[in-house]
Parts: C-alpha cells; structure tokens; sequence
C-alpha cells in the first residue's frame, strides 16, 4: 500500500514573469495549508541550480515523497524536475507540474487578484493529483542506428553527410529527379561569390560515393509508423513502395519562391522574379541597362506578414553581379528595411552603395507602382516621388512553404505554423528539434535561411539526431495503458479503436483479455476512454487523478 | 435569473499536450490575455477524455467544459480527436435531452501555432457561458444532479459505451458484413438506446435514497407511468430494484445495491 | 556593471552555473591588505579557500570548439550619446538588469539617479553599429532586442510609452515581423525612422532626444524619462590573445574568421568557432550553431564508427 502523501511545493518566481503578477508569497502560504502539503515555499528560480538544490535538500529534509513544481511549463521543465527528484531518491513520475505562467501569469496580467486566486485553484487540483500520483518504472528501447532525411538540398546533404561520416547509415530521399534542391537554381552564392552548382556538384559527389548512404530520388515519404528510435518508413518511389526501419528522421525539405501574379505587372520576361533574374544572370541573358528592383513583394502584408529573411541579400548580390558586368547599368532598389544583418551582408550593403546603385525607401503606403516603362515611387528620406524608367523589373518575393510542408507534417505528427514552416520544439532553446522525440528539422524547412545558415543548421540537425543514435538505448515514457484482467471481458473493443496495433485480445488461460503492448503505446488513452468495462488504466492519467482534480477545484465551492 | 455582473463562470478545458496545451503556452509567451476562469487539465491526447468524466465534471458544478486537441488529421496519435468529437458530439445531444444546453460543452482544435486563436477561443467562449448564467440556471440544483448522474450512468454502462465507441468504426468502415451503415438511422438507433439507459438510469436514481410508487417515479421523473413500470419490471428481474413495501394497491420501489452517489 | 554595489564575494548571477560563490582578487581585504576573513568563519561548509590560485590543466583534445563570445560596445567614446555623462543614459544590457527581478531595483522600472518611475523610454539602435567610424557592421540583434525591451517595459506599466530610434528595423527571423506589429499595435511602441544626432539632458536629469526624421531631415526635439542604448556587439578584447594560442586568424573587425560556406571552420583544421565571437547572433541561431560545431568535433573524435 502506498505511505502517506508528503508534498512538497516549490512556487517559482521567473524573475518577475510570475513574481510580478501574481501574489506568490499569498500562493505559498496558500500551499502550506493544503492537504498533505509538509513544506512549501518560493523560489526566485525553481530552476537554476540554487532552487534545485532546495528541492533535493526539501527531499530529504522533509522526506517527501510528491513534488509540485508551480511554474512555467511542463513542456518544457518537467524533464529538468523530474530528473532533480529522480537525483534525490524519488520516481520522478511522483512529480508534478503546475503551470502558473504560461497559463497564468502571463495570459492575466492585469489581474493580479484574479489571477491568483486561479493560481491556487490549479495549485490546489496539483495537490490532489499528486496525492494520487504512482511512481513508474522507465521504458528503454533499443534505438536503430540509421537516420532518414527527408529533402536533398544543401541543409538535408549537409545533414545526411555529417551523419554518414560519424557512420550511422542514412537514406536520403528527394522528391524530385536530382540531389540539389533551391541551388539548382542559383547562379552565384554571395559573399565568397561561388557557383551554386559547384557547391552542390561537390556535395552530391560526395554523397554518391559515401558507403553509409543510400540515395532515394523521384520519392516521398507515404507513411511513417512505429516510435522513437524505431520508426518504420515507406517511401513512394516510382510506382513501388520502398520499406525501412530508421531510428530518427530530419526534416529538410527547403522552401520555394513565391511567384507574384497579378502583382506590379509580372510577366516573367520584362517583369521578373529575383530567382528568375538568376536564371537569366546563369545563361547571361540580363541585356538590360536601366533595372528596378522592388524588395517585399508579396512579403510584410496582410497574406504574408513575415520578413523572408534572404531576400535583401539576394537583390543585393544580384545587383553587384550586373553592375559588375556591365557598370553603365543604372540600378536602383525600392526597399522598406534592408535586412542586410551581420557582417557579411552589411558590408555587401555598403559595397553596393560605392557602386552606385541608388537605394529608395519606401512605405507600405505608398508602394511602388510600375506603369507603362515607368516605375513611379515616392521616396521617404525626400519627400517626393520619383519616376524611374526601365528595362527589367525584379520582384524580390519571399520563399514560402514547401507545398508538401502540410501533407508531410502530418504524416510526422509535427506542427507547422501559420505559413506551412515547420513549429520547432521551442523557440530559443531547441531550434532544431521538434517537441516528438526523434524527428529534427534543418534549412528553409523551418524558416528561410541562407545557404551558410542551411550548412549550419545541417550540422546542427545532424547532431540532435546523433545523440539517441549514439546512445543506443532512449527511455520512453511509460504513459501506457494498463489492462485490468478481472474486469475486461475481452470485447475487442480497444483492438480495434488503438491506432497503433499497441492492445491486443491474447487467449489466456482465463479466456480472451485484451494486453497492452508496452513498447507500442504511445498512451493516448483513447481506449481507456472508450473500454465498456472501464478496464483500462492510463498510467499517469487514470480516471480517479483526474477527477481528483475536478473535485478538488469544485468541492469548496 | 443569474446576477450576470458577477457570475464568474467555473471553466474547465481539456487541453492535449501536443497540439492545443502548446497552443496555450504560446497564448501565454505572446502574451495575449484572456478571462482567469479557465483551468486546465493537460491530458495525452484528447482522446483520452471521457464523456463520464465530462459529466462527472457538470456534477460537480462546472459551467462549461472546453475540450481541445490537434486539427483533424494532426492528431499526434492519428485518430484520438476522431473519436473526441463523435463522442462529445453525442454527449451534447445527451446534455441537450436531459435539458442542459449543450453549448456548455466545446471541442475545437486548437494547433501548437494557434496561441491568439486560443486565447480568442477562450474568450468567446468564457463570454458565452456568462450568458447562459451558472449550469443551475438550466434546471434546479437537485434535478440537475439527478440528471447529470442518470446520464453519467447511462454513458457508463457497457453497452452504450460500447455503441457509442463503434460509431467511427461502422460508420467510416461498414459492419461486420462489410455494409455500409446508415448515418442518420445510426444516430437514431444510437439515441433511442441511449435514451432508453438514461431513462432507466432517471428512475434508479429516483429511488436511491426514498421509496416511491410508480405514479411518484413518473411525476418526479416526468416520464409516462407505463414507461416507468415496464422499467421497473425489467430492473426488478436483473435485481436492480425491489418492492420495498406495499401502500394500499400501490407498491413501492427501492433500489437495491445502495444509493450510489458520486 | 557597477549598476549597484556588490560585495568582494558574489555570485555571478542567480541563475549561473555552477553556482558558486567568486572572489573578486581586486577587492577582497584579506587578499589586498591581508585582515578580514570573515566569510571563512561564516561558511558552515569550509568552502573559503584563500590559497586558491590558477593553475594549468593540460589536456589532451580531438577538437577545440571557441564560443567566447562578444562584449557591448563601450558607449563612453561617442560623446553625442552622453553615456556616463548624462544621468539616464543606460545601454541596452543595463537596462536588462534594470527591468530584471534579480537586478539592482528587484525589477521595478525606476531610475537609478533619482528613483523617479520611468513612463516614456527612447530605445537609440545602432549604437556603434552600422558606422563606419566604429563597427561598420550591423549588430543583428539589436532591433528585436530592443522591440522586446519596450515591450517588458510596457508590461512591467501599462503607462510606459517606448519609442525606438531605428533606420532599419531588422526583423527577418521566424515570427519577427508579427512581434514588431503587435509591439506597435498592442503595445503602443513608436518607430521614428533616423538617426540620434545628439543627446542632452535638462534640469530634472530627463533625456532630450535630438534626430533627423529620415523624412526631410528636420531636426527634432523629444524629451524622455530614459534612454537606453542599442550598443553594437563587439569582439571581446582578449580575443587577440586567444586567437594567437589557438593559432587561428581574426575577420577584419576582430571577430574569429570562418570560411564561407563552411561556417564553423577556423583557419586553422580542428579548430571550430560558433555564436557571437564569430558575428553577432540571436539565441536561436547561437544554439544551432553551437549543435552544428558540435557535429564537426564528433566527425573527428568519433569518426566512422558509432
Ligand atoms: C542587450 C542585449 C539583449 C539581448 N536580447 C536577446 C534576446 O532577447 N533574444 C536573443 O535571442 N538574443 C538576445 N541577445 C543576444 C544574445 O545575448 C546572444 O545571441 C548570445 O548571448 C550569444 O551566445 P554566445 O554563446 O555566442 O556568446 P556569450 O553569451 O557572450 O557567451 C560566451 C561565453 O564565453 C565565455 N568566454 C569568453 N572568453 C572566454 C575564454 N577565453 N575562455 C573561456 N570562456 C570564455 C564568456 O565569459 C561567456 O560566458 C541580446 C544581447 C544583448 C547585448
Ligand atoms: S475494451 Fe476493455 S473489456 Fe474490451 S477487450 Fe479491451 S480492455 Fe477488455
Ligand atoms: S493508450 Fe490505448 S489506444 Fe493509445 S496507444 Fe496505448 S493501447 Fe493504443
Ligand atoms: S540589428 Fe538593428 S540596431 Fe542592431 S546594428 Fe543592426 S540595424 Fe542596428
Ligand atoms: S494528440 Fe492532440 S488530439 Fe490527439
């Protein structure tokens, strides 16, 4: 039988994220009278090391056997907590999180009283939850030491590379005939003026004769099953299906430009698109004298409110190829910011201006408007408009999503934002992984970026996922369901509705009863909530700790 | 009937983790500010939610519950949410023929990138539920419980459970005999069963905790005194109820295996 | 940062790592005029040790990965900003600490000189960056640094008005563009589009802005309550010295050079370099980078075999 519940709370301060609007002196005092609460108290930060040292001293000191940690995220915390109290003695699954700033303090900050009092709602249901709560035992996988990257431009070669010469095997797929991707396309990369297709020929070279790797092109991916470090892939590939088994996947299928028709006269011949313009400046078609360019077409509006990140850089670069080769081009460039970050850019910026090509700036207000031979502007640092003849007009037009970006999110089980980029793990601090455990994300995929930026976040992919590959073995949570043999009458019913084969009807000595298959739940619970004979336990989930908090948050009520 | 300046209306969500729980952290790193009613429980995937529990939920005094997960088909476990809203969606006809409004209970999917669309969702419906004014205002208190425990019940028992979980299964897939089965008249059945266990349900926990004859079970239960009998009849041989005693021509009933309660 | 002051012994900041208390050699009595000790007989833990000296570990490595990092630009040269001179002239990274819980005012947004709530702020960008007197490079992140200090500052009071001094608002990264509109929108953060060209200060210490709208170039007047400076990110000063042990070359500006298209390779084979000491950068990329840099070390230390 389980001992008495000993709980310990720790109120978390983040600074003045939560100090700062809700009361937590009132919280923590508010804690101390709770059922089975033995100490509480608050912390500037529960997670720098100072707090959880207190955590692990409050362990042993009050012998407690719950931690509550209320604070900023279990999305992002509850590993860092669990593992301090797994550090001093106790099942980490005997600790629980309560999310009182990004759901709390930081959605109700003008009202501090409001506000706490909710905070002690959600303390008070944390309290009675964890009294419930079961310790677990961790479930270790084996992992499979070959990785699966999804796109062959310069981020997912780059990637596929890094991973090969560490020797893990790699399949790389590409959806279209050859290896290369957006680099296809471009003529001169900036800065070190190099050929793209140097770059990539270099790359797939290597690529081709590396023995750890296996080259898929002409194919997607249909379908991705299994878990963690076990995934079980088919690739389409000409008419037939390709299965394998990968222990991590990365994503890396780039961005494409977006083509804007219907917008300042786009024609494709006179009118053109700065990849367009590549093309041209490749096959040395770019006869014209008098050139305008336009920066945040179909970028910074209502449809697309992003920045694109490259754009400015590309025109620029573009800009210096043509005044370079023929210096009687007069050339001049409508922007809004000029994006040119860093030291590299900033400096073509400047290198620009010494060539003479003329920057005007201009407002979303008053955009450009290119009208019979004639682009008409009006120029914010004058103060008045100016009508520039041409010959060429080049539209700097954001990258935008990958088409496939939605269908292959979806069958990752990743998220995507607003505009088809792929949603990474957490802003600032896991850029290049998702929130699934073993499925990263590199290059244009997530946001665009440069191509020295694709080559970094290649590396930088190819790393995460060496990590589990390295480890060999990965601990998945043991949020699994669990069959009651006494009360199951063996009706099929959770067969048929898990999605993932993971509960299956076994004959027994008993009779029919259904079996959870531990290394293929994933702990959804959608059987436990279906199962007619409530036989089904969620470990971590169950019914009764659940409706503890329900009742906890209502009973004085 | 409420005092609608003051109502604060309690408001639970169920928020799984992937999706609409990481929507929800967003609200909060973009600071967008919503009502303080909502709490919050995370669960795996909205899959895991209950409709017993959801009741259980009304039981105890909440206003409104507001079940999110992953936008159809980005369910991180693929079909959780399918199963969420067939359920919840026959939960609220169940809410609607008990006489609680069923707009007290949502399912909408919120994604990992939709913090303002939370944080508006959050809003509007915190707005709604205030008026509607408190779950009360729908029934008197001690009707509204023995309702919301009936339905509890009803959904509890294993063959509405079962009925109710198949649904996604024979309607998307055809029967055992690979046949197509009809939406509409499914629902039909699928309601009329439910309605029947939640009747009988009604009359169990009529008699609970006091004695009544047929002709009271009916007037408290408003269902008709035939109904009623062929109920009691019927329970009377499964050993749910018993004649407790006789009142001139009138027996009267009591429910046997205790007046369970919460 | 001498925003307040701080004891010869002290904690780097709280939430550092690992947390242990630091002797500033400088400062402390015992170390400079031999008296004192106190902290020895307060520590239950015996953990003062005076005797403690540097010492040279010699290690033996595959790979070397540099992340030294940059330093803020010192301000104090350019006269027309004020910095030092001026009571409520602050840098951006001061002005962290200021609006920070753990900082010299608990997080309250008062001024240092006279205690008086700060309720109108101008943020001046490009503070040494982007001029080619000083670092002719942009910074990067700068702007939206400065976008999210106005907008702690509105949250810190609903009253405070910010208003930042910018030529370009560099707002390329993911969901960057969104985070400047709502600062506009929601929050009331003003753009004035120009350079500073003078800063002063009246009677009441306040800050009075002097810039050219880029619009017809006018020079106007705006007084403030504070004015906290964008300063540009700089190589730190011993980067020279590192460079020359680790026999790797430096970037014209003094940043570790890396090779284009092979953006971690020093000068020199084994030798990696990521985040700021390589150009300026945000979190987000510094921990890619730093993840990137981490694969080519283990191409060499592990090799061919997993
Ligand atoms: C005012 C301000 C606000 C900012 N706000 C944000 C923000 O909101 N979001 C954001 O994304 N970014 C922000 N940044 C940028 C952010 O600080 C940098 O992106 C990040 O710190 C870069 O990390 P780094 O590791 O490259 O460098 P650093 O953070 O400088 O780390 C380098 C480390 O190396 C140590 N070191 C130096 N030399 C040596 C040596 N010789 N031997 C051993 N160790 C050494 C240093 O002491 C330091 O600890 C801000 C910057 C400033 C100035
Ligand atoms: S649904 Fe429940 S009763 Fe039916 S087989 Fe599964 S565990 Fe057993
Ligand atoms: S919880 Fe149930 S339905 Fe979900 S994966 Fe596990 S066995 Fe399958
Ligand atoms: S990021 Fe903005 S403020 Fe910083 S140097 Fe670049 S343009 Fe100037
Ligand atoms: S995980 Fe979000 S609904 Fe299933």
């Amino acid at each position: 039988m389980m001992e008495e519940a000993k709980i310990g709370v720790f109120v978390c301060r983040c600074g003045t994220n939560i100090g700062g609007y809700l009361d937590v002196p009132a919280l923590v005092n508010y804690s101390k009278g709770l059922p089975n609460v033995v100490c509480a108290q608050e912390n500037l930060y529960t997670c720098s090391e100072a707090g959880l040292n207190e955590i692990k001293e409050a362990i042993i000191d009050h012998q407690l056997n719950r931690v509550i940690v209320a604070s900023c995220t279990p999305r992002t915390h509850e590993p860092l907590f669990r593992n301090t109290c797994k550090e001093a003695g106790l099942n980490p699954y005997l600790f629980e999180f309560v999310n009182i700033r990004d759901q709390c303090s930081w959605v109700h900050m003008h009202e501090t009283e409001k506000a706490t009092e909710k905070a002690k709602d959600l303390i008070r249901m944390g309290v009675a939850r964890a009294k419930l709560l079961e310790p677990q035992e961790e479930i270790e996988v084996d992992v499979v030491p070959s990785a699966l990257v999804i796109g062959g431009g310069i981020a997912g070669m780059t990637c596929a590379l890094s991973l090969a010469d560490r020797g893990f095997e790699v399949t790389l797929v590409e959806r279209e005939e050859k290896l290369g991707g957006m680099l296809r396309k471009l003529y001169k990369l900036y800065s070190a003026q190099t050929d793209a297709s140097q770059l990539i020929e270099a790359k797939i070279g290597e690529i081709e004769k590396h023995r750890n790797i296996e080259v898929l092109t002409s194919a997607t991916v249909t379908e991705v099953k299994g878990f963690y470090g076990n995934y079980d892939v088919t690739i389409r590939q000409e008419r037939k299906n390709v299965p394998f088994r990968v222990g991590v996947i990365v994503v890396a299928i780039g961005a494409e430009e977006f083509k804007p028709v219907g917008m300042y006269g786009y024609d494709g011949i006179q009118i053109v698109t700065q990849l367009e313009l590549e093309e041209m400046l490749k096959e040395d078609r770019v006869k014209a004298h008098s050139i305008v360019m336009i920066q945040c077409v179909g970028a910074r509006d209502e449809k697309r409110s992003y920045c694109a990140k490259v754009c400015c850089t590309t025109a620029l670069n573009n800009a210096m190829i043509i005044s370079e080769r023929n210096p009687k081009a007069q050339i001049f460039m409508l922007y809004r910011d000029l994006q040119t970050y860093g030291t590299i850019y900033e400096d073509l910026y400047k290198k620009a201006r010494e060539k003479g090509i003329i920057f005007v700036k201009y407002s979303p207000q008053n955009p450009p408007i290119v009208d019979k031979g004639m682009v008409k502007v009006f120029d914010e640092f004058l103060g008045e408009e100016l009508r520039l003849p041409y010959e060429l007009v080049v539209l700097s037009t954001p990258m935008v999503a990958h088409p496939d970006s939605g269908e292959l999110a979806k069958i990752l089980k990743v998220p995507i934002d607003e505009y088809g980029f792929f949603l990474e793990a957490h802003v600032k601090l896991r850029p290049l992984d998702f929130a699934t455990d073993g499925v990263y994300v590199c290059g244009s995929a997530h946001w665009p970026v440069t191509v020295d930026e694709s080559i970094v976040q290649g590396y930088g992919a190819a790393s995460r996922a060496s990590i589990p590959m390295s480890r060999r073995r990965v601990v998945s949570e043991p949020i699994v369901s669990f069959v009651d043999e006494e009360s199951c009458i063996g009706c099929g019913l959770c067969e048929m509705i898990c999605p993932f084969k993971a509960i299956q009807i076994e004959e027994t000595p008993k009779g029919k009863i259904a079996q959870t298959i531990v290394a293929s739940c994933k702990g959804c619970g959608t059987c436990g909530a279906a199962c007619p004979q409530k036989a089904i336990t969620m470990r971590h989930f169950k019914d009764e700790q659940m409706l503890a908090e329900i009742v906890a948050l209502m009973e004085r009520k | 009937m409420s005092d609608q300046e003051s109502f604060e209306p309690h408001i639970l969500g169920f928020l799984c983790n992937w999706c609409s729980y990481a929507g929800a952290d967003l609200a909060g790193v973009s600071r967008f500010q919503y009502p303080t009613n909502l709490r919050v429980i995370r669960v795996m995937c909205s899959g895991r939610v209950d409709p017993a529990l959801v009741l259980d939920a009304l039981i105890w005094g909440i206003d409104g519950i507001v079940i999110l997960g992953c936008h159809p088909g980005d369910c991180h476990y693929l079909t959780g949410n399918y199963y969420t809203e067939r359920r919840m969606r026959t939960l609220q006809t169940v809410l609607d023929m008990i006489g609680v409004k069923p707009e007290r209970l949502i399912v909408d999917w919120v994604s990992a990138s939709e913090g303002e669309r939370f944080a508006n969702l959050i809003g509007d419906f915190t707005e709604k539920i205030v008026e509607l004014g408190p779950l009360t205002d729908d029934l008197p208190p001690e009707e509204l419980r023995t309702r919301l425990l009936a339905a509890r019940d009803a959904l509890s028992q294993q063959r509405m459970r079962w009925l109710v979980n198949r649904e996604k299964e024979l309607l998307e897939k055809g029967d055992v005999f690979g046949e197509q089965v009809d939406e509409a008249e499914f629902h039909e059945v699928k309601f009329e069963a439910l309605a029947r266990e939640y009747e009988k349900n009604r009359i169990l926990h009529s008699i609970s905790d006091q004695v009544l004859s047929v002709q009271e079970i009916a007037k408290t239960t408003a269902i008709p005194p035939r109904e009623v009998l062929k109920n009691l009849i019927a329970m009377e041989q499964k050993g749910l109820v018993t004649v407790s005693r006789i009142d001139g021509v009138n027996p009267k009933y009591r429910r046997l295996g205790g007046g369970e309660s919460l | 940062m001498e925003l307040r002051r701080r004891g010869a012994i002290y904690l780097y900041f709280l939430q550092a790592i690992p947390m242990v208390m630091t002797i500033d050699r400088a400062h402390c009595l015992y170390l400079t005029r031999g008296v004192c000790r106190i902290c020895e007989k307060v520590c239950t833990r015996e953990a003062i040790d005076f005797e403690q000296t540097d010492i040279e570990i010699d290690l033996n490595v595959g790979a070397i990965i540099v992340t030294v990092g940059f330093d803020p630009f010192d301000p104090t040269s350019l006269s027309e900003f004020g910095y030092k001179r001026l009571r409520n002239v602050m840098t951006a990274l001061e002005y962290e600490r200021l609006i920070c819980a753990t900082g010299p005012t608990g997080g309250q947004l008062i001024r240092l000189s006279d205690r008086k709530p700060v309720k109108k702020i101008a943020f001046i960008q490009c503070v040494g960056s982007r001029d080619v007197k000083n670092n002719p490079y942009c910074s990067t992140v700068c702007c939206m640094h400065a976008a999210k200090e106005a907008l702690l500052a509105r949250e810190h009071d609903p009253n405070v008005q910010s208003y930042v001094f910018s030529m370009d608002v560099r707002a390329h990264g993911k969901g960057f563009q969104q985070y400047i509109a709502r600062g506009e929108e929601e929050y009331g953060i003003r753009y004035v589009r120009g350079r500073v060209a003078k800063i002063s200060e009246n009677l009441e210490g306040n800050p009075i802005i002097g810039y050219e709208e880029t619009f017809g170039s006018i020079v106007e007047k705006m007084e403030v309550d504070l004015a906290v400076l964008a300063t540009s990110f700089v190589p730190r000063p011993d980067t020279k010295d590192l460079a020359a042990v680790l026999g790797v070359e430096l970037d014209q500006y003094g940043f570790f050079k890396t090779a284009h298209l092979a953006p971690f390779n020093s000068t020199r084979k084994g030798i990696f370099v990521c985040g700021c000491c390589r150009e300026p950068v945000d979190i987000p990329e510094s921990v890619a980078q730093a993840s990137g840099a981490a694969a080519k070390a283990a191409e060499i230390v592990t090799g061919d075999q997993p």
